[in-house]
């Protein structure tokens, strides 16, 4: 039963890399750009093959990817997602600065931003009435 | 904070993937409780006591920064 669900799983994730490697490769390919959406298509299926074969591993990173492992792992994993959203937050007001100074509007950057400040927002208000 | 885990392990005669299966954890987990590295929840570190069938004062000896 254990089994299944790891495998069940590491499927998934593969599944979601070789679903937007064929959608990217197609997107591409309609502009014209066949070059560009072989190489993409060739660098999500070798993605795809690597989640696979990695996540089915002993260790830290292949439990965490197989969404499976324990508190520990979690911790990481909750960790390096809290690192990962920082980054792109970071990213988001450097690139809507630049933008606004470019076009005068924030333009996405300004969409983004918004969206990740009421995302905290709210995970604020919910997680501080579970702990 | 200090702990006991290794050395109780080893009276054991277990390996860190041994104590990790009982307790319901990763060898990697056990091997970071052992080397101080990481702190076990509550629930864990009563784990460990049961499966030692020591009190959690016994296993863990908190450095003075962490009783403040």
């Amino acid at each position: 039963m254990k089994v299944r669900t790891r495998t069940t799983h590491r499927a998934r994730v593969a599944a979601v890399l070789v679903a937007a490697g064929i959608a990217l490769t197609a997107a591409m390919w309609s502009h014209g750009q066949v070059g560009l959406a072989v190489a993409t298509g060739v660098f999500y299926a070798v993605a795809a093959t690597v989640s696979f074969l990695w996540a089915g591993g002993s260790g830290d990173v292949a439990a965490i990817m197989r969404a499976e492992g324990d508190e520990r792992q979690r911790a990481i994993d909750v960790e390096a997602t809290a690192v990962t959203g920082l980054v792109l937050i970071v990213a988001i007001v450097v690139g809507g600065v630049v933008e606004l100074f470019r076009t005068g509007s924030m333009g996405q950057y300004g969409l983004m931003g918004a969206l990740a400040g009421t995302t905290y927002a709210v995970s604020l208000a919910v997680l501080r009435r579970r702990r | 904070m200090k702990n006991r885990v290794s050395e109780l392990r080893l009276v054991r005669g277990m390996t860190q993937g041994e104590l990790g299966e009982a307790l319901g954890v990763s060898r990697q987990t056990v091997n970071s409780m052992e080397n101080g590295r990481y702190l076990p929840s509550l629930p864990l570190a009563f784990a460990l006591g049961r499966f030692f069938d020591l009190p959690i004062e016994q296993l863990f000896e908190p450095d003075e920064e962490d009783v403040g």
